[in-house]
């Protein structure tokens, strides 16, 4: 018998938390919630519970996939630290996703703008074009203007602030990007700190 | 039994291997100091960014130097506060895979019960015991009856002592980390300036340092207002003679009221040369204890000793809904 690939999805870069368990292209199980600022008191129990009941132990994944933001820098970092910890303790491959073009997957819409607000008027966003295959890039993530960004886009869109992904899409896609090193992975965090800013003033 | 110890909440990333809470089969530390020095101290958003850099990295090459694999440790110990939250969460969740992918139990230790036990990996403990805790974040005199358990006799009502140090430093323009700078200047001046010793007598086991910082960068500042020369090695030697002075007499206080078997100077301060003479000079009826200069600052093998300790003590560990806490009381982890 052929053994069969074994896949965890891991995004935190917003309010919501997303673990997912592919087998084979397929979707077997996830867990999609809102949390209340607590994805670090939750993600192991969640991952145990999700994986306890497919009788799959960390051991046993083949590949871990992780959404590197853009997004919350606290909330964004634990979904890192346990995605990097997976492949290096059981030297399996790591993929990173831009956790915008996770949630632009939930999307029917041909044209999507997925969206993490960022305050004062600015957000992360990206644009996509997908259809029920595939997914990709017209414009990657951005941190600009809400309306400067919206008034470059010509197509009819759909604007996605959350939203379950739709991850049989992403990995037909060209958006997974596979991590040569482990250790070197670090979050798309798209914008340098404040403390760094002001010091190059 | 093999311990492994994660520390993550400031701005060293370290992961050590200790056996049976004082045998160091590797702590490995990844230091930000020189990152954070342009900034004149450490910019929490640069730490986390920092930790998750380093982290698988740090966690490989000490499993590798105590020559063990994962499948042999026993028991993950890894701080949970206080600290930096964004910091701490990531030492935390690397831990809480580890305790998942191999089934291995989890324990959350406090940061200063692990630098109380950062003597005991060289010294050993004998109870009752006195430890004089000053970091940067602390200056507290605990009392120990045994093994983990902490009851704390008095703290600083305001400045801890290193972050007093570090502003001293910033006006002497002696840059950052201040203390390592004004301790060594203070070697070479005297003490000329007399500054004022805060709750020296009062009857308690408190202390204060945010007048007496106030008073050191008041002085400066008029100084220069009357185009005065300013001798930074005298500046030095005042402040940290007023500094010590103050720690030392409470901890004699508490020493003798206490009668401890045993007195241990914990946290980054221990590293301060004026503050170990001073000590070891008024205390000589028992044994003076400070750790090894590796274990003074931040390091992983410390909160190995303190995790086994207190796996030892209430025989359970935590579970994987652990969490970080930036502000957490010594006296709760009991």
């Amino acid at each position: 018998m052929k053994k069969s690939l074994k896949r965890l999805v891991i995004d935190t870069a917003t309010k919501y938390m997303y673990l997912s368990l592919v087998v084979d292209d397929k979707e077997v199980d996830s867990f999609y919630q809102i949390g209340d600022n607590d994805h670090s008191v939750t993600i192991m129990p969640s991952l145990e519970d999700l994986l306890q009941k497919h009788s799959v132990e960390l051991k046993d994944l083949d590949e871990v996939i992780v959404g590197i933001g853009p997004g919350s820098y606290t909330g964004v970092r634990i979904g890192v630290t346990v995605g990097k910890m997976i492949a290096y303790l059981n030297n399996i491959p790591l993929y990173k996703v831009s956790s915008l073009a996770l949630m632009a997957s939930y999307s029917e819409h041909e044209y999507v703008l997925p969206l993490i607000d960022a305050r004062r008027g600015n957000a992360f966003m990206a644009f996509l074009k997908q259809s029920h295959q595939n997914i990709q890039y017209i414009h990657k993530d951005v941190l600009m203007n809400i309306n400067d960004f919206k008034e470059k886009q010509d197509k009819q869109y759909e604007v996605v602030e959350s939203g379950k992904p739709n991850i049989e899409k992403i990995l037909n896609s060209d958006l997974l990007e596979k991590i040569s090193d482990i250790h070197e992975l670090v979050p798309n965090y798209l914008q340098v700190t404040e403390a760094e800013r002001n010091l190059h003033k | 039994m093999y311990v492994l110890g994660v520390e993550t909440s400031c701005d060293e990333t370290s992961v050590s291997v200790v056996k049976d809470g004082n045998i160091v089969l590797s702590n490995e530390v990844l230091s930000q100091i020189d990152i954070h020095q342009s900034y004149g101290g450490v910019v929490p958003e640069i730490a986390s960014r920092e930790h998750i850099k380093g982290i698988t990295y740090v966690f490989d090459q000490a499993i590798k130097k105590a020559n063990l694999s994962y499948e042999d440790i026993d028991l993950i110990a890894v701080t949970k506060g206080p600290g930096l939250i964004g910091s701490l969460l990531i030492g935390i969740n690397a831990a809480k895979v580890i305790s998942l992918n191999y089934h291995i139990p989890i324990i959350g230790v406090h940061h200063i019960s692990g630098h109380i036990y950062a003597n005991y990996i060289e010294h050993g403990m004998e109870f009752p015991l006195l430890a004089l805790v000053v970091s940067g974040g602390h200056t507290e005199l605990v009392l120990m009856k045994e093994h983990f358990s902490f009851e704390k006799l008095g703290e600083t009502q305001d400045d801890a002592v290193g972050e007093a140090y570090d502003k001293v430093a910033r006006i002497l323009g002696l840059g950052y980390p201040g203390g390592p700078a004004v301790d060594k200047l203070a070697n070479q001046g005297s003490d000329t300036f007399d500054f004022p010793r805060p709750m020296i007598h009062s009857d308690d086991y408190h202390f204060s340092f945010s007048g007496l910082k106030s008073h050191v960068i008041n002085k400066h500042h008029n100084m220069l207002q009357r185009n005065e020369e300013i001798n930074v090695k005298d500046f030095s030697a005042s402040f940290q003679e007023a500094v010590t002075d103050v720690l030392v007499a409470k901890t004699i206080k508490a020493k003798e009221n206490y009668q401890v078997k045993q007195v241990i100077v914990a946290g980054g301060v221990a590293a301060n040369s004026g503050l170990r003479k001073k000590i070891k000079a008024n205390i000589t009826d028992i044994p003076v204890y400070f750790p090894i200069m590796d274990y003074c600052t931040d390091n992983a093998a410390m909160i190995a000793s303190a995790g086994y300790f207190k796996y030892k003590k209430y025989g359970k560990s935590d579970d994987l809904y652990i969490n970080g806490y930036s502000r957490l009381d010594l006296e709760r982890e009991m």
